[in-house]
């Protein structure tokens, strides 16, 4: 499906692609003006007096900055802190968004066009809803606590303001992106395929290790990328459900912010925009071959 | 097609322009910025406005609830440096609370109106707790107390007490991360203050030394170290300050400091147990504060800020600010009510202590932050 999106649509004549491509140029103009004024610029801007200290002799390029930020371990440990969360994150969430989207794949009928619906219904719930919910139902003498009480379990400690905390969170949050992808990449997978491997004896493990995943590597890493570039930035659910420290980058920077140090925040900005730039690199590269393949 | 489309659009512009201009003939339209908590923007919304249209005809106020918007009202206020630099109009009036040295340059630029006796008469009646710069005006205040169960434990008389009982009863004290929220921060600040000599003039905005103010502050660490073991889920401080009263909420805590008016409110509201009461430290104060309100001088209607700035230090406004949401006033008790301050008496503070803004905060959040929050992570 999503590469279906992107297909050249059939051969046309040489005229009719350039009045297109005019109207198109047209269309996307406005919207990339907008792009560059109001965020590339100032990402720019912002890239580059990271790289630049102002002294007596005036503006000179410098490494300073970084420098700094990792020689200090708080910070570093923040950084490791994010990444590690957020690739646990991703890979949980994944796991189960391909546990549900083989189900899809291969299930009809009610039941299943309930689960897909349910396991798109994170997409339309905001951020701090969740984080609430989180703190009444799974927080101290929340309702899950009280649950379990009720059937002689008493030895539960909360995950609210522990890592655990928000990871519960991600991972619910995470779902319906790659829940979608997966089985739009599933569905390209023909039923011939899988047939012939059932006729020629092969099992569910096989027809999935063989078949299934070669397949879905592409749609696995966008799944993957769409995960991390959501839970390395995330806010709201870090700072209302995590613990004090170390804090994810977003808390992190919010905080460096608010203590009137834009230039150190500027620097934790683009650290973690770097490695955003990494994943999102991976997404562009999977893409491209996606059309040269084509 | 296209000219019933632009029909329709002229016509509801042409509409929309004159119901504007009949209603900017009636009622000027202040713009008032709040990124307090729900508390004050329900009070300027419910109480305020309509008593503020009342006492000025032909004027109102709309207020914008700038809270966990980008920077709060921070962001409005680089908005009305950005629109006086280029001449434009800020379309704000009021900030109902802001520090202005918080946006960089802007006091040089001018951008924040003086105030005086001249141009607010009711400045004359000032608490003179609430020392001040004349580019931002104390309103209200408020203290962060002790909120404890009071089945469960006597009121705590000293900052040794609290330590004593958290101590002895591990888990139930917990108190707010210091960036996150005024009680959290101002229980740090107490024990700043506990660890050097219970001095709160020790700290100046002026006297700030890095060397110094490390060697001061380390003995407020490991002061809050100490306690760390023994808070809500060994040093899971809650996220601010309702987080804080949420977990005293669902009875996770037993115990801890809470502003004087969210205490309050929660209280009047039913959503705290009924054993739940507030005290105040006796050998010293939790710090309280002031909100400063501050008007930009560029403001769209300038003349209408500073009626709204009188108009909150009247007696009737002060008045409503102890009585509805629990805080202290701007103004000093003996221009209000004598019946009202007899009924305070036990929570009127003798003095406000408070600790400087700038260097000093960021040095309080940093430093907590590596040597307190992190003892979970390294031990």
């Amino acid at each position: 499906m999503v590469d279906d999106l992107t297909a050249p649509v059939g051969s046309r004549g040489r005229g009719q692609m350039m009045g297109q491509g005019f109207a198109g140029l047209a269309l996307v103009a406005a919207p990339l003006v907008l792009l560059i004024v109001l965020v590339l610029f100032p990402t720019v801007s912002m890239v580059a007096n990271t790289f630049h200290v102002t002294g007596e002799g005036g503006r000179a390029f410098s490494l300073a900055k970084f420098a700094a930020f990792f020689a200090d371990d708080y910070s570093v440990e923040n950084l490791r802190y994010t990444l590690v969360w957020t690739v646990i994150s991703c890979g949980t969430a994944l796991s189960i968004s391909l546990g549900l989207a083989l189900y899809l794949r291969f299930s009809e009928g009610r039941i299943a066009t309930m689960i897909h619906a349910l396991s798109l219904f994170p997409l339309f719930v905001p951020a701090i809803v969740i984080s609430y919910a989180m703190v009444r139902f799974l927080g101290p003498n929340g309702l899950f606590q009280l649950l379990l009480e009720k059937v002689g379990f008493t030895g539960y400690t909360t995950p609210y303001l522990t890592p655990v905390g928000p990871y519960i969170a991600f991972v619910w949050e995470s779902l319906p992106l790659p829940v979608l992808v997966l089985s739009a990449g599933l569905a390209q997978v023909s039923d011939h395929a899988i047939e012939a491997a059932r006729d020629l004896g092969a099992g569910p493990v096989r027809i999935f290790s063989q078949i299934l995943l070669p397949q879905l590597k592409r749609s696995l890493l966008i799944g993957f990328a769409l995960i991390f570039l959501g839970v390395v930035g995330s806010f709201t659910v870090p700072y209302l459900l995590g613990p004090p420290a170390p804090e994810m980058m977003g808390v992190y920077m919010q905080r460096t912010l608010g203590n009137m140090r834009p230039e150190e925040a500027q620097v934790q900005a683009v650290i973690l925009m770097a490695v955003a730039a990494i994943v999102g690199g991976f997404y562009i590269a999977t893409m491209l071959r996606n059309q040269r393949s084509r | 097609m296209l000219n019933r489309r632009h029909f329709l659009i002229a016509t509801a512009s042409a509409t929309a322009l004159s119901a504007r201009m009949s209603f900017a003939q009636d009622t000027k339209m202040l713009q008032v910025f709040i990124d307090g908590d729900t508390n004050i923007s329900n009070w300027w919304n419910d109480i305020i406005k309509p008593a503020f249209e009342a006492a000025h005809p032909g004027y109102s106020f709309n207020v914008t609830i700038t809270r966990g918007v980008g920077d709060g009202n921070a962001t409005i206020a680089q908005r009305a440096l950005a629109a006086m630099q280029s001449g434009t109009d800020p379309q704000v009036d009021y900030f109902e609370e802001f520090e202005p040295a918080k946006i960089a340059g802007s006091i040089e630029a001018g951008l924040w109106q003086e105030l005086t006796t001249a141009n607010v008469p009711n400045l004359s009646m000032i608490n003179p707790a609430a020392p001040d710069t004349p580019i931002r005006m104390p309103y209200r205040g408020s203290q962060v107390l002790i909120a404890y169960d009071s089945a469960k434990m006597d009121a705590p008389k000293t900052f040794a007490d609290i330590v004593a009982w958290a101590k002895a009863n591990p888990g139930r004290f917990t108190y707010g991360r210091p960036d996150k929220g005024g009680s959290g921060s101002n229980f740090v600040i107490r024990a700043i203050h506990e660890a050097n000599g219970r001095d709160p003039a020790a700290f100046t905005k002026a006297n700030f030394e890095a060397a110094k103010a490390e060697e001061m502050l380390q003995k407020a660490w490991a002061l809050l170290k100490d306690l760390h073991p023994f808070t809500f889920g060994e040093g899971t401080y809650p996220a601010g300050n309702t987080p804080a009263l949420q977990l005293l909420a669902q009875g996770a805590v037993d115990m801890i400091p809470a502003w004087s008016d969210q205490a309050l409110q929660a209280m009047n509201q039913g959503v705290l147990p009924e054993t739940i009461k507030v005290a105040q430290l006796q050998d010293l104060a939790l710090c309280g504060g002031f909100a400063y309100s501050a008007i930009p001088a560029n403001a769209t209607d300038l003349d209408g800020a500073l009626k709204l700035a009188n108009f909150m230090l009247s007696a009737e406004m002060q008045t409503s600010c102890v009585r509805e949401i629990g805080g202290f006033p701007g103004i000093s008790w003996d221009n209000l009510p004598p019946e009202l301050k007899a009924e305070y008496i036990d929570v009127i503070p003798v003095s406000i202590p408070t600790y400087p803004s700038g260097d000093w905060q960021t040095a309080k959040n940093d430093g907590w932050y590596k040597n307190v929050a992190t003892n979970l992570v390294r031990e």
